[in-house]
């Protein structure tokens, strides 16, 4: 067998095995928080799915209670579409977190309560929506 | 008025860049060398006018004219001098400005450094180098203008002002970095589409693009590097690399770039690989080009994505029309691209060489199967899944370590073939150093990544020193000069190749930070003035909790005192919980944002963050995590940046 040869077979060999490796850890995860389904608020509470999932929403207004005991214990309202859903969180939250932002949280579903480990807020809409809806201040309106 | 002539000068540059474009064609099929000449002028021309739209609108941001809806929604009058420049590339249609204005720079000093060289090749890089520039003009002209003015039936007295994460010195130079590197790529790939369609693919091409690829290689590390800095020190997750999409939308052509820079050597030495590098520099130019594609497109969540705009759909047909044209021609070429030399033995620097490509390429490969995944499920099963960190972790950890192996397998072998009486002479000492460092470890109690990592971390080191110290001994015994002499001279002899060893220095230093990740420790808690917590064997002590007005926001300051285990005091962290738009009467609209506060050394860093405040009981609510060896990330970047200096600083001749 010419060297050529051999380096083309010892390619196509690398080749599959990185392919059967790659697809190996796709199938089976060795951690759960690799892989997250995303799921709609209606699925998980109709569907009753336990495994961790992950959900976006807007928080309801006025719905953030923060524990007197710990600061950093939580509950709040996930609304997404009529659809709403308690949710808790006991880590550091956020600067963005408060009513009425989209958030994204991790977690799992039990007894009609969504425990979050992660929350993550949206929060690109006010750098780039509309000018007079969206800006900080300052504009002064034409009377036409 | 200003504003307009701003529009007007794209205008005028996507105008010129029609006709250089048609003049070069013309001359590339009837010859005429005054065609040659006036396109080049009508490229600079080109130049000249984004430079014009550049710097006006520049000068409206410093200006503050808030009747251009850029200026209005990036900047506002208390944004600092500094960050009202780097409001330039804050936003989507300025950053697409800013990309074409160093695409121009690099097009202009092409052009002015080629007007006696590479004429053979010069027509088609002006011309591919043009087209890409008018695909930015377009989206600047047509989709996204950046001198759009504020709607007419109100006026803006203040913008919105500049994100405070935003505000932040790295994050003025991140970007320009990046992008540095990402347009870089640009001129490898002008010269290799010029090579392709004039037929000529011999390492000519290579030759006059090495110093760029290396320059465009340096830019995009750095940028890379700067980049996971700002999200170490601003963002407040206590992690400097996330395998976000827009993260891994840079990494993916640094990878097929590294593979790249190490491969033209070959094609320059041996004249193999032709095929090899033509794809590659293709691959990494389309990386660049879809990079952005993902950063603007909002097809993927990340906290670098602009919203979604329709600017995903013109990126990709324009990806699409890069890899359907470039890989025709390659097609076209084929018989062309056939290297005349073959690989001769595995025990090669040729074979090494190509096996660290490899696993570049697969790296590379697994990166973007990670970040498409969930676009390719959602498509396929309906399902839509997030991949999180753990994920790109279990692929790409094995991955690496077979690359730091390479790293120092591939410099010990020789051109053609190593014999086997070389092969356990060169790698004798490597080995016993990486083995003897793995036993430690082992009887120490470490186990697992931590110990391969480690081992490999000290074999590389280990073939590194081993060849500096053979090049300086072999200078001594040959010209009887100091140590010091020997190994400036040799370096200076062949810049490229020990500059190189510094670089994989510093990449065995970055590996020895990524390990430190295993041992990560953190916790949650709240106190008052006086209380105690304890994290990682340190306690921390509240010792006083203060307010402070300043310019641009509200502050609450902690004074936070850190002893270790002993008792021997080691610092004061002061992280702040701010609140940016104070003064803005409507409460939603002010921006609270966590300052934090970092105490580094090499062994670890104690990193602070003020989560939240109670103000009415006085109580702090504290985030600490103590991150084990990342100063070694920031210092192998260093070095890494260092050697490619001395790779790339011109002979005297």
């Amino acid at each position: 067998m010419n060297s050529n040869k051999k380096f083309f077979l010892m390619i196509i060999g690398i080749i599959s095995m990185v392919i059967f490796w790659i697809s190996w850890v796709s199938m089976n995860p060795a951690d759960e928080k690799a892989m997250t389904t995303f799921v709609s608020v209606d699925e998980l509470i109709n569907d009753n799915i336990n495994h961790r999932t992950k959900l976006g929403g807007l928080v309801k207004d006025g719905s953030i209670a923060i524990s007197k005991t710990n600061y950093l214990d939580c509950t709040f309202v996930l609304k997404e579409g009529n659809t709403e859903l308690d949710v808790k969180y006991g880590r550091t939250r956020p600067d963005l977190f408060k009513d009425g932002v989209e958030v994204i949280v991790t977690g799992q579903y039990l007894n009609g309560v969504f425990y979050a480990d992660e929350l993550q807020t949206k929060c690109a809409s006010r750098y780039e929506g509309d000018l007079r809806n969206e800006s900080s201040y300052n504009l002064n309106e034409i009377d036409s | 008025m200003t504003p307009i002539a701003g529009g007007v000068a794209l205008n005028l540059a996507f105008g010129f860049s029609i006709l250089t474009v048609f003049t070069l064609f013309l001359h590339t099929r009837n010859g005429d060398q005054r065609l040659f000449l006036t396109g080049q002028r009508l490229a600079l021309g080109i130049s000249f006018f984004v430079f014009l739209a550049t710097f006006i609108l520049t000068f409206q941001l410093i200006q503050s004219n808030f009747d251009i809806d850029y200026v209005a929604r990036y900047t506002s009058l208390e944004t600092p001098f500094i960050y009202k420049i780097s409001a330039l590339w804050a936003g989507q249609s300025g950053s697409l400005l800013f990309w074409l204005f160093i695409l121009s720079v690099y097009t202009t000093i092409v052009i002015l450094q080629n007007q006696r060289k590479h004429n053979s090749l010069m027509p088609w890089v002006i011309i591919t180098l043009v087209i890409v520039q008018m695909f930015f003009l377009i989206l600047t002209n047509y989709v996204t203008n950046p001198f759009k003015p504020t709607e007419a039936d109100f006026i803006v007295t203040n913008g919105n002002g500049l994100n405070p994460l935003l505000q932040n010195v790295t994050m003025a130079i991140h970007p320009p970095t990046l992008y540095l590197g990402f347009v870089g790529f640009s001129v490898p790939f002008g010269f290799a589409i010029s090579a392709l369609i004039n037929g000529d693919t011999s390492p000519l091409w290579i030759q006059s693009i090495r110093r760029w690829a290396l320059v465009a290689w340096l830019f995009l590390s750095m940028g890379i590097i700067l980049g996971g800095w700002w999200a170490y020190r601003e963002l407040g997750w206590g992690g400097y690399w996330a395998w976000d999409p827009v993260e891994n939308a840079s990494f993916m052509p640094w990878l097929t770039a590294t593979a790249f820079i190490h491969s033209i050597i070959i094609q320059e030495k041996k004249d193999m690989l032709r095929l090899w590098n033509m794809s590659l520099i293709i691959m990494t130019f389309t990386l660049c080009i879809f990079g952005t594609f993902l950063t603007r497109s909002g097809v993927m969540s990340s906290v670098h994505s602009f919203t979604a705009s329709s600017l995903g759909p013109i990126f990709l047909t324009f990806v699409f029309l890069i890899i359907v044209v470039s890989f025709g021609m390659m097609y076209f070429r084929r018989n062309e691209l056939k290297s005349p030399r073959k690989m001769e033995s595995f025990t090669s620097r040729e074979s090494g060489f190509l096996f660290n490509n490899m696993v570049f390429v697969v790296l590379c490969f697994s990166v973007f199967w990670g970040t498409l995944f969930p676009v390719i499920s959602e498509a396929v099963r309906g399902t839509k899944i997030t991949v999180g960190p753990p994920f790109f972790n279990q692929i790409n950890i094995p991955i690496g370590l077979i690359l730091l192996a390479l790293t120092g397998i591939g410099p010990l072998l020789a051109w053609r073939k190593t014999g086997r009486k070389n092969l356990i002479r060169n790698f004798t000492f490597p080995i016993l150093t990486g083995l003897s460092t793995a036993t430690i470890l082992l009887f120490i109690g470490f186990r697992g990544y931590v110990v391969i990592s480690f081992s490999l971390g000290a074999f590389v080191t280990a073939t590194i020193g081993t060849e500096f110290a053979r090049g300086i001994h072999a200078r001594r015994k040959k010209f009887d000069e100091s140590i010091i002499k020997a190994l400036i001279r040799m370096v200076s002899k062949n810049r490229s190749r020990y500059g190189g060893y510094v670089v994989h220095l510093g990449i065995v230093f970055m590996f020895v930070g990524f390990t430190g990740h295993a041992f990560d420790d953190e916790k949650e808690f709240s106190l008052t003035v006086g209380e105690t917590d304890h994290v990682a064997g340190y306690t921390f002590e509240l010792l006083q909790l203060s307010e402070a007005e300043r310019a641009n926001h509200y502050a609450w300051i902690s004074d936070l005192r850190v002893t270790n285990q002993e008792g021997t005091f080691v610092t004061n962290l002061h992280p702040e919980k701010r609140i940016y738009f104070h003064n803005n009467p409507d409460p939603n609209r002010r921006q609270p944002h966590s300052e934090l506060d970092i105490y580094t050394t090499m062994n670890q860093d104690i990193y602070s963050i003020f989560s939240g405040v109670d103000s009415e009981n006085g109580v702090a609510f504290i985030k600490i995590m103590v991150n084990p060896l990342v100063r070694w990330v920031w210092v192998g970047g260093f070095i890494l940046v260092f050697g490619t200096i001395v790779a790339l600083w011109p002979r005297k001749d």
